[in-house]
């Protein structure tokens, strides 16, 4: 579990430097008052005046220079930070695998990476920051003692109604902004599951009811944003007393002992800043509150970090044809039975149908084949070895896969076909074989031009998912990827199927009978069991095998 | 930057900002006693009158206790001023990706109103208290010593205007940090959307690249920011210390003049605990809350600011469909989908649109929806332009079934009856026995469950999306290949059942079958269309021929019995090879034809 002091360890470069700075910072502050004083004293007395003044002077250059070092050392670490942990972020979602990012959503995740990484990177800016901001009030006190010890006694008593309003300050401020960051979690997905549905939207007219419905957290959100300047109000109202009464009981103090000539007027000037310092709730405040927005924002990272990243075997593929072998394998799933003891062995080379009725289990199968879920029990191999044991990039350079609505990722069309393309002709093969080709090619950039730009329909989105499949030398995974397809375009990429001049195993998942009937041999599930494994022709005379098609 | 600021001001007009001004004002009070308190206690306290100093000491907790009720109620109203504000872009933001489609609006919910939430608030509370100082320092000083006020507030007031000059240079860079973030959140979508996608293809690599460049691009504007935020730093030290500093500098000559100790203590005082903490907030809340106010806020305006066309007719006459030269590009220089188009679509026609995925059918349905303006031509929906209907009249006039259906987190009811709010009990459930969707919606658990719609399968939402159209109170129906994810019976049933639901139905056909089904039958084919029956297409249009060739219902046998396509017809006939400029898709379709060739030997 990553933890808020791992976060904050990870600035250690620039750390020690703003710690310095800070400390730098702290000290001028602590001395400043006392130089100051000694100043005013020089000035009454009329004598060591200049030495005083250069102090003072050099004194302030000092500050000066730590504070423009701190300004830019904590707004680089924040940014290192931030880009460290939004890399790591991205990294474990994208290696957990569809099982890894199943129980979150896409828009609540894009929050993490985007707005809460950039909270919690703050951690160690704010931790150490928050460190020396403790040593003006501590180092006011040892300073106050050293002028007069009563000094001492009275500022004391106000630091400790300080710090009560502060520790009350943050477990409040850390509760509310979860709840508020919640909440606007929560309007973001509804949105986006809105613009899934953005074409009917505006057809039927109801984007303002669609509002309505995203827009009725919208209440709760400015309820949650209400309490927190509630909160600020209590503290900021507290902060305005708690500061003058501490300066007011030292100055008192400090008044009759002056008349007592047992200090000055420049240390009773000192003193009065010293009871500023230690009751100045300013940077403290603001500090402490970053605390807590680290705190919640690494509590986000952290779930998304806790992702298993999905293991790989070392191991290459040996030659061979594309054999594919199931070895009783179940899938359980939230106490589901999805795939129940299935075990197959499909020769290499064949074009294989995976039919079944609604929920049988045909996708799970699809899934385990191509690895993107792991068996519960039992193991999938291709050509002798476990499909978990071979290495990821000889496992994808081997293994194809398409779906019934793919997901297209990428700066251009291109991208989307071969993301990592060394050159566009496997590129352009690829998207001749699977008919991708002939819409790309009216597009207004051809294969440059922007996924996000273009508008595309869903049998357009299949043939580019089944051109990034294509290049896969020895298994094709194909899950209902050419349904959206109209008829002629899907009977020309059948046909290329099934006259693979690559001869790879192509497992195809369909509910039509022509793709089954052109299949050398057909998978038939039922309830997660496999009811037959036979050429269509044979199963055909059977009712209940008929009426999968309907 | 007038239209942010303007918008700053707009939301400043409000009873809160009133009541926010007026608790600043108990607040001046503290600020102007602290230092008169200071250097009248000092000076009593030097006379060696003890209580005189403690009840000047005493005055001063008096102001403070009453600034402390002023500052409470302050906060109070602060965010009654800043929530409706966050409110007002939030609903701008929501409205504005609804009528845009644009999918980085989810980032900007998150990431942006928020930033603007905060500075808008920070810079209300840091001019207020900037005022509340300036104020209060300017009046005591001159009631103190107004000699002293001459050597404290020039040198304040030079720091002050070098920091404002400062603020241009940062502006470029919170513009650089700003795009690279909306980038991050736009690449991060869409790679978290397709991890299984990005796991099949082995791009995990890649993806984190995709991700990593904005991410990288982001921390870089960061740490240019950080630069000028440290020439910030200098900028304070010339309003903050200087004046100090000439005070100290001074003091003899002041002292000589007559001012008293207390006097001068009470002036570094007042730079000390005033101005100092005021200018330096004032400055860091302009310099970066300022610019991240008015470029976040800018970025929000400009994508929610959307003229929506004008819609200025109530009523159609009608439901039927008319275009004259219809023609239709998506861009200047692109390639027409439709071109020179003349349809007739009498009500009560059922009639299927069939061609090749691509050619431009979906186009013709946006068209006739009023989704799309025509780039030529006319086209008229009950005797009206589409475009110029209200969206309400249109969606009483037709209905669009889109592919990807919509299918929201609600209750199956809810979903129903989106389009007919008040539809009866009756009503639902003949809707549901028509399209044949009563054993998903007992399996999903009646009426009143709710629908995740993640769970669903596509032909699941289709279902649910057919059923709603069935109840929606349009005459004319328009299925965009609204059934391609059902299996061929339920297509039929769906059909059926909007076939005899009255009204015209345009069918954008998804498989061939539908157009046997239709009365009538557009065969779209690049530039040039077809309108004719099953049997007269077969003889007239090679393309149809080809495409009705290529069909079988429920093939018998293995891969033998399948026929070739007609010698001399291109397979899918891609609509380039209509036009000549085109040497790719001239060669694509070779390539194609040798694929069969190569197949038939």
């Amino acid at each position: 579990m990553t933890t808020f002091g791992e976060v904050a360890k990870r600035g250690r470069g620039w750390l020690p430097l703003i710690g310095l700075n800070a400390l730098i910072g702290s000290a001028v502050t602590l001395a400043l008052p006392t130089v100051l004083g000694r100043s005013v004293d020089s000035i009454v007395a009329g004598s060591d005046y200049s030495r005083w003044l250069i102090i003072a002077a050099t004194l302030i250059g000092l500050g000066i220079v730590a504070s423009i070092i701190d300004a830019f050392a904590g707004a680089a670490c924040v940014a290192e930070t931030t880009a460290w942990l939004r890399h790591r972020l991205v990294r474990q979602v994208v290696h957990g695998g569809p099982e890894g990012a199943r129980g979150f959503e896409t828009g609540d995740l894009v929050t993490r990476v985007s707005a809460n990484a950039n909270d919690a990177a703050q951690a160690g800016p704010a931790a150490v920051t928050a460190l020396a901001a403790i040593a003006p009030p501590v180092g006011s006190l040892v300073l106050l003692a050293l002028i007069d010890v009563w000094l001492a006694a009275a500022f004391f008593g106000g630091v400790v109604l300080v710090m009560l309003v502060l520790l009350a300050f943050a477990k409040r401020t850390a509760d509310i902004s979860l709840a508020y960051q919640e909440t606007q979690g929560q309007i973001a997905s509804r949105l986006a599951e809105s613009l899934t549905g953005i074409r009917t939207i505006a057809a039927a007219g109801t984007t303002a009811r669609e509002e309505r419905r995203i827009l009725g957290l919208l209440p709760e959100l400015h309820k949650h944003g209400v309490v927190t300047w509630r909160i600020l109000a209590r503290s900021g109202a507290q902060a305005a007393v708690v500061g003058p009464l501490v300066l007011v009981a030292v100055l008192a103090v400090g008044g009759v002992q002056l008349v007592a000539g047992k200090i000055t007027a420049g240390e009773l000037f000192a003193a009065s800043q010293y009871a500023v310092l230690g009751a100045g709730l300013g940077t403290l405040t603001g500090v402490i509150g970053e605390i807590a927005r680290a705190k919640a924002g690494v509590q986000r990272a952290a779930e998304v970090l806790a992702i298993d990243a999905v293991p790989h075997g070392s191991m290459a593929l040996p030659a061979g044809a594309g054999q594919l072998t199931f070895d009783h394998v179940t899938v359980v799933a939230d106490g589901n039975v999805l795939l129940d003891d299935v075990s197959l062995d499909l020769p290499g080379g064949l074009t294989v149908a995976v039919v079944g009725p609604s929920g049988a289990g045909k996708s799970v199968l699809a899934a385990v084949a191509a690895r993107l879920r792991d068996p519960s029990t039992g193991h999938v191999s291709l050509d002798g070895v476990p499909l978990q044991a071979v290495s990821r990039h000889a496992l994808r350079r081997a293994v194809g896969c398409a779906f019934e609505r793919p997901q297209l990722v990428g700066r251009t069309i291109g991208e989307a076909i071969a993301p990592e393309a060394v050159s566009p002709v496997r590129t352009l093969a690829a998207a001749r074989a699977t008919h991708a080709h002939d819409f790309v090619s009216r597009l207004p950039d051809g294969y440059l031009t922007s996924l996000r730009r273009a508008p595309m329909s869903g049998g357009e989105r299949q043939r580019l998912g089944l051109a990034r499949a294509w290049p896969a030398h020895r298994l094709l995974v194909l899950d209902d990827a050419t349904s959206s397809l109209d008829t002629a375009t899907e009977r020309q990429i059948g046909r290329t199927l099934t006259e693979d001049r690559h001869h790879r195993t192509r497992l195809i998942v369909t509910h039509r009978p022509a793709t089954a009937a052109r299949a050398d041999l057909v998978v038939w599930l039922d309830r997660g069991q496999v009811q037959a494994v036979a050429p269509h022709a044979d199963l055909w005379h059977n009712t209940s095998y008929r009426e999968v098609f309907g | 930057m007038k239209r942010e600021l303007a918008y700053g001001a707009q939301s400043l007009r409000s009873r809160a900002t009133v009541k926010l001004a007026a608790w600043s004002v108990p607040e001046i009070l503290p600020t102007a006693i602290y230092g008169v308190a200071v250097a009248k206690a000092t000076d009593s306290f030097l006379a060696g009158q003890v209580w005189q100093g403690i009840g000047w000491l005493g005055g001063l907790i008096a102001a403070a206790g009453l600034g402390a009720v002023g500052a409470r109620q302050v906060y109070g109203r602060l965010g009654d001023l800043v929530e409706p504000v966050r409110d007002d872009l939030v609903r701008r933001v929501v409205g504005g990706a609804l009528r845009s489609g644009d999918e980085s609006a989810v980032a900007r919910l998150n990431r942006q109103v928020e930033i603007v939430r905060d500075t808008f608030a920070g810079l209300v509370m840091v001019i207020r208290s900037f005022g509340v100082t300036l104020f209060g320092v300017l009046a005591g000083l001159l009631s103190l010593a107004p000699l002293v006020a001459a050597f404290v507030v020039p040198p304040f007031l030079l720091g002050f205007a070098l920091s404002l000059a400062v603020l241009g240079m940062a502006a470029d860079r919170v513009r650089a940090s700003l795009q690279a973030d909306e980038e991050l959140a736009a690449s991060a979508g869409m790679v978290f959307g397709g991890v299984r996608d990005l796991t099949a293809t082995g791009a995990e690599e890649y993806a984190e690249r995709l991700v990593g460049e904005p991410i990288e691009a982001h921390a870089s504007a960061e740490r240019a920011l950080a630069k000028v935020g440290a020439l910030r730093t200098l900028c304070f030290a010339v309003g903050g210390w200087l004046p100090l500093l000439i005070l100290l500098a001074a003091g003899p000559w002041l002292i000589g003049r007559g001012v008293s100790t207390g006097t001068l203590l009470g002036g570094l005082t007042y730079v000390l605990i005033g101005l100092q903490p005021a200018l330096g907030t004032v400055m860091g809340a302009l310099g970066d809350s300022g610019l991240r106010f008015v470029i976040t806020l800018g970025r929000i305006l400009d994508v929610t600011q959307q003229t929506e066309p004008e819609r200025p007719l109530d009523t159609a006459h009608g439901h039927r469909v008319e275009t004259r030269g219809l023609t239709f590009a998506y861009g200047p220089k692109a390639e027409p989908v439709l071109d020179h188009l003349d349809l007739s679509i009498p009500e009560g026609d059922h009639l299927a649109v069939v061609g090749p995925s691509g050619i431009g059918k979906s186009t013709l349905a946006a068209l006739i929806c009023g989704m799309l303006t025509p780039t030529s031509g006319q086209l008229s929906l009950g005797g009206v332009a589409p475009t110029e209907l209200s969206t309400a009249a249109l969606a009483e006039t037709r209905v669009l079934i889109p592919q990807e259906a919509y299918v929201f987190s609600g209750t199956v009811l809810e979903n129903l009856i989106y389009l007919l709010p008040d539809a009866t009990t009756t009503e639902v459930s003949a809707a549901i026995e028509a399209i044949g969707a009563g054993a998903l919606i007992t399996r999903i658990g009646g009426l009143e469950a709710t629908v995740k719609p993640a769970d669903l399968s596509a032909g699941e939402r289709q279902l649910l999306a057919l059923v709603r159209a069935y109840l929606s109170p349009a005459p004319l129906v328009v299925l965009d290949e609204a059934t391609c994810f059902l299996d061929a019976e339920a297509e039929r049933q769906a059909e059926e059942a909007f076939a005899h639901r009255g009204g015209t139905l345009i069918v954008i056909a998804h498989r061939i079958t539908s157009a046997l089904r239709a009365r009538r039958i557009l065969v779209l084919d690049g530039t040039q269309a077809t309108l004719g029956t099953h049997p007269t297409l077969l003889k007239t249009s090679p393309l149809y021929q080809d495409l009705h060739g290529n069909w079988t219902p429920t093939p018998p046998a293995p891969t033998a019995a399948h026929p070739q396509p007609p010698a001399g017809t291109p397979p899918t006939a891609p609509p380039a090879d209509h036009t000549p400029p085109a040497p790719t898709a001239t060669e694509d379709t070779s390539t194609a034809s040798r694929h069969h060739l190569a197949a038939g030997g």
